[in-house]
């Protein structure tokens, strides 16, 4: 029998880690004073991920786990290096951005930034409904407060309030379906909730379905899906920048990991080497995401076009990115293929698209402009940033030798093997569609003129290195994406199903 | 160790393109030194394959395969090499490149820019013609579309945002047209094969398209709709009637190095495909919708023609008058027969040549008087005789003037249309009965042109234009000297080309 005492405890070092040194980085900030600026904790912050990330990559990498509630396998520990890499650069733009704006209490931002980020390390790594809910809500919460930091900006509250009502509305549904999930296992694990769920299936096909749309209600509007996207344009628009970079790549990569893990443990289940079972319940569901992930592609692009507001525009853009992933969930030939696909655009998705913020937030803030104009004449302010924001933009759009593309193409070859061509041609015209509003932007970099009024644009040294080194990894997966999809091919995804 | 000379030719423009990108944007003379050397670098290499090209058989030499990557369940390589189909294009390509970097000496402003563009624009080009593995001519195939939206977004014209956008939109289009059906190939290649094969070999997936294990999966229907969206993604490119509308738009807002690169070898990548893929892989099907192309070359011709007559603007003109030429490209593929097979091919290199002379020439009449317009023109013989000269040879090549090279190719496209097989295209001669009224309508429009703006009263306002710049001489005279030497001596073409032909219309008849 399991407790508390003889659990294999070291599995989570590096969640308590981060736990103790973010609650010293926010000790520290009392000890200092509540205002003014404080760069030393955002620096701080990049070690202590640094720290975590480090420990992440060191523990236990064959497989593991917490009485089944607290999982560490190579899925776990890819997501969660992807999202410490994510919080890395998402600080290092913040460094610039806060220092900029007098009115955020910086010690707070950090040290919320960091409970964030244990929250998304815990949703990658549970098992339980309880601990998943946990890991949500802890970076729901953080998120929330994030989101309003500007608090004199009437914008910022704005959005602040409108996630808290609309994120807390989509937290009672997860609830509520795992509610029914409960009451017919009585369990929260997933790996007893996927043994009986066949079984339990042909019994009360009604409820299992119900329950099952209710999640998806819930985790489709914290991944920013069609039909539940409609909160994202507002909060990113009105959340300060280097926020709306965490929203788009963090919070979707957990909100993800932690989806794939739901369906693919608690009620898709799988087989040997990760195969898709013939009695899987994908079967029975998969219409539904493969709509799901039609319209999010379709809306998502279609509305980007009518956007002048760029931070608007890279909502849409997620949101129409969050519907590619969403795609080989939708056709899922194997589990484990599709969880391959899906972990490497991730990586691709993130750097690509915080690279992008990185550039988004140096001109916006340099300009304080939002809108297309700030991006006028980039190309004469600062030749490297435009032709970075290129190179993120065309990998955005899935154009050759970025890892964008191949990504993309990757999903395509599932989608077409999983046998559903529709859905892939689906993609690859909406990415066409796509072409129109980042070349957009590209138009404004090197055709127009810089607009009188803006200054030369001084580059920090913090954005010239997050810049640097996400456009080194968008061009080397491009170019040579073996280095990681080699090793991806073979991994043992997760870790309960094959003990 | 030798490297491959295929991949030193395609790589090399890059490495160019590198160097430019180091060298500060002050040093105009050294940035324009340096894409000219290097382009005149590829070009020189382009003839030495040429030279070492076996003419004696037909399959592919100068290979080079190297594995790339893999995803899972799918192998890319790097795989090139050419055949007597590539290498006249490979030429070209270098030929018309380097010429339009001299035609460009007159951009003046972001040069770094312009030649880094210029340099990308040639290895994707030079990539797409030597690509065996059909990602691989994706790729290359995309690289293109970047560079030329810049191009012609920077350096264009009034309309240039709507130009390249419309550009953009279209050729992105086809080319995602493109990637789907190169990927249904691909899977229907494994399935054909009892997935023994899974490849994107173009040599290997016509093997499999023309034997395949289990013929099942190829069913009529499948392979026509394989075919018919081959041909709708090329078709974009070449362009053919009704997906044309993009080219006009570019053509015209496009600066003039531009214009000839885009009319000179662009438009050919569509041909190119068309006959390497569409017909490489589906030998069948293309039979099969001769009709159908004949027809569409047919339009392209005529429609192609009239619009050309009724335009003001020479540099539409001209644009119109590339869309009437490729229709002899289709004419001469669907004709399935040696001689119109070999009438598309030289179609394809002496419009490269012809039409980015004719773009060059017209860059240099509205360099010098401000405007394209036909009716403000007139005269010209007068004040820049050379330049007028060389204008009314480029319109003779066009029109198709015994001993030029427009001549030959349509010669031979029409010996071909005329003695096509009835199995495959019932009513050739209808069809060629009336692409020679379309050919007649070229030399109302280009002769009437040349009437109104070369000869005529000259304006008072154009008498003291400075004629032809001894720099402007390197690409007129080297455009010309081209048509010319085809024109009289085809057997330097048509030596290269000719078993490769012979070997694509073998697999037709089955």
């Amino acid at each position: 029998m399991y407790s508390a005492f003889n659990a294999d405890w070291s599995l989570m070092t590096p969640e308590i880690v981060l736990a103790a040194l973010a609650l010293v980085i926010f000790t520290l900030d009392f000890m200092t004073g509540i205002k003014g600026k404080k760069p030393f904790l955002g620096r701080l912050s990049i070690i202590t991920l640094i720290i975590t990330a480090v420990l992440v990559f060191l523990t236990n990498r064959t497989g593991g786990s917490i009485a089944d509630v607290f999982v560490v396998d190579p899925f776990s520990m890819v997501f969660k290096l992807i999202i410490l890499f994510s919080v890395i650069i998402v600080i290092a733009i913040s460094l610039y951005y806060l220092d900029k704006h007098e009115d955020i209490y910086q010690g707070e931002f950090y040290s919320l930034l960091l409970f964030a980020t244990l929250g998304a390390m815990l949703m990658v790594s549970s098992a339980d409904l309880i601990t998943l809910f946990i890991g949500l809500e802890l970076l729901s919460i953080s998120s929330y407060c994030l989101a309003g930091f500007k608090k004199h900006n009437r914008k910022s509250t704005e959005s602040a309030i409108k996630y808290i009502v609309l994120g807390g509305t989509a937290s009672a549904f997860i609830l509520y379906g795992m509610s029914f999930l409960y009451g017919l296992t009585g369990s929260t694990s997933l790996v007893v909730i996927g043994q009986n769920i066949n079984t339990l299936f042909v019994d009360f096909p009604v409820i299992i379905s119900v329950s099952f749309l209710f999640m998806l209600v819930g985790f489709g509007f914290k991944i920013s899906i069609v039909p539940f996207h409609m909160w994202a344009p507002d909060v990113y628009e009105g959340s300060p920048t280097p926020v709306t970079a965490f929203l788009t790549a963090v919070s979707k990569i957990a909100g993800f990991a932690l989806v794939l893990r739901l369906f693919y443990v608690g009620i898709f289940g799988f087989g040997e080497r990760g195969s898709l079972l013939p009695d899987s319940l994908y079967h029975e569901f998969f219409i539904v995401l493969a709509i799901i992930a039609a319209l999010t592609m379709i809306i998502g692009n279609l509305i980007a076009l009518t956007q002048q507001n760029v931070k608007r525009l890279m909502a849409y853009s997620g949101i129409a990115q969050a519907g590619y992933l969403f795609v080989p969930i939708a056709a899922t030939l194997a589990p484990y293929f599709s969880m391959t696909i899906i972990a490497f655009y991730s990586i691709a998705y993130v750097v690509m698209v915080l690279g992008a913020f990185a550039i988004i937030t140096l001109v916006t803030e340099d300009t304080g402009r939002e809108d297309f104009s700030s991006f006028s004449g980039l190309y004469k302010r600062s030749p490297f940033m435009a032709i970075a924001m290129t190179v993120f933009l065309v990998s955005l759009a899935g154009l050759p030798l970025t890892a964008g593309f191949v990504g993309k193409a990757w999903i395509f070859f599932g989608a077409v093997t999983a046998d559903m061509t529709w859905l892939a041609v689906i993609m690859i015209v909406t990415s066409v569609i796509s072409f129109y509003y980042y070349f957009g932007i590209m138009k404004q970099m090197f055709m127009r003129d810089p607009n009188p009024n803006d200054a030369d644009l001084k580059v920090p040294v913090g954005i010239t290195v997050a810049v640097s080194i996400t456009l080194g990894i968008t061009i080397i997966l491009g170019v040579m994406p073996n280095l990681i999809v080699d090793n991806f091919s073979h991994f043992n995804w997760m870790y309960m199903l094959t003990r | 160790m030798i490297p491959n000379l295929l991949t030193l030719l395609i790589f090399l423009p890059l490495v160019g393109a590198l160097f430019i990108l180091v060298t500060p944007k002050e040093y105009t003379n050294a940035i324009r030194s340096l894409a000219i050397g290097t382009s005149s670098v590829a070009l020189i290499l382009s003839l030495v394959i040429w030279g070492q090209f076996d003419r004696s058989i037909s399959e592919m030499q100068f290979l080079h395969s190297v594995p790339w990557f893999d995803f899972n369940i799918v192998q890319i390589n790097y795989s090139v090499g050419i055949d007597g189909l590539s290498m006249p294009l490979l030429v070209l390509t270098t030929i018309v490149t380097t010429l339009a970097l001299f035609a460009s000496l007159t951009i003046t402003s972001r040069v770094k820019e312009f030649y880094i563009w210029s340099l990308l624009l040639l290895t994707g080009m030079l990539g797409v013609f030597v690509s065996l593995d059909m990602f691989l001519f994706f790729l290359f195939f995309e690289l293109t579309l970047i560079p030329m939206f810049f191009i012609i977004g920077i350096w264009g014209g009034k309309e240039k945002y709507y130009a390249a956008f419309k550009f953009l939109v279209y050729t992105g289009l086809g080319s995602a047209i493109m990637f789907i059906t190169f990927i249904v190939i691909f899977y229907l290649g494994a399935q054909a094969s009892n997935f023994y094969y899974l490849t994107f070999n173009m040599l290997d997936l016509a093997y499999i398209f023309a034997n395949p294990d289990n013929p099942e999966v190829l069913t009529s229907g499948v392979r026509a709709a394989v075919f018919l969206s081959l041909f709708v993604a090329f078709a974009i490119k070449l362009p053919v009637f009704p997906f044309h509308t993009w080219l006009p738009n570019a053509h015209v807002e496009a600066p003039t190095a531009a214009s000839m690169i885009l009319a000179g070898v662009l438009l050919k990548m569509g041909g190119y495909g068309l006959i390497r893929i569409g017909v490489g892989i589906l030998p069948d099907q293309a039979a099969r919708f001769a009709m159908l192309i004949a027809i569409l070359g047919v339009i392209n011709i005529v429609y192609g023609a009239l619009l050309a007559l009724v335009q003001t603007d020479l540099k539409r003109l001209v644009a119109f008058s590339s869309i009437s030429h490729m229709g002899i490209v289709l004419l001469g593929i669907a004709s399935f027969t040696a001689s119109g097979m070999q009438g598309a091919i030289f179609q394809l290199v002496s419009h490269g040549f012809i039409s980015a002379l004719l773009f060059f020439m017209v860059g240099a009449i509205y360099e010098r008087t401000k405007t394209r317009t036909i009716s403000e023109l007139g005269g010209l013989s007068k004040s820049v005789p050379i330049l007028a000269g060389f204008m009314l040879a480029a319109a003779m090549a066009s029109v198709g003037l015994p001993g030029l090279s427009g001549f030959v190719s349509e010669l031979l496209a029409f010996i071909g249309i005329f003695g096509a097989d009835a199995s495959i295209l019932p009513g050739a001669k209808v069809l060629g009965v009336i692409a020679g009224l379309g050919i007649i309508l070229t030399a109302a429009y280009l002769l009437w042109a040349m009437q109104r703006t070369t000869f005529g009263q000259l304006d008072e306002k154009y008498k003291g234009l400075s004629d032809a710049r001894p720099l402007e001489y390197i690409p007129m005279i080297g455009l010309l000297a081209f048509s010319i030497l085809i024109g009289v001596y085809p057997n330097i073409l048509s030596d290269v080309i000719n078993i490769t032909v012979i070997d694509i219309l073998s697999k037709i008849g089955g």
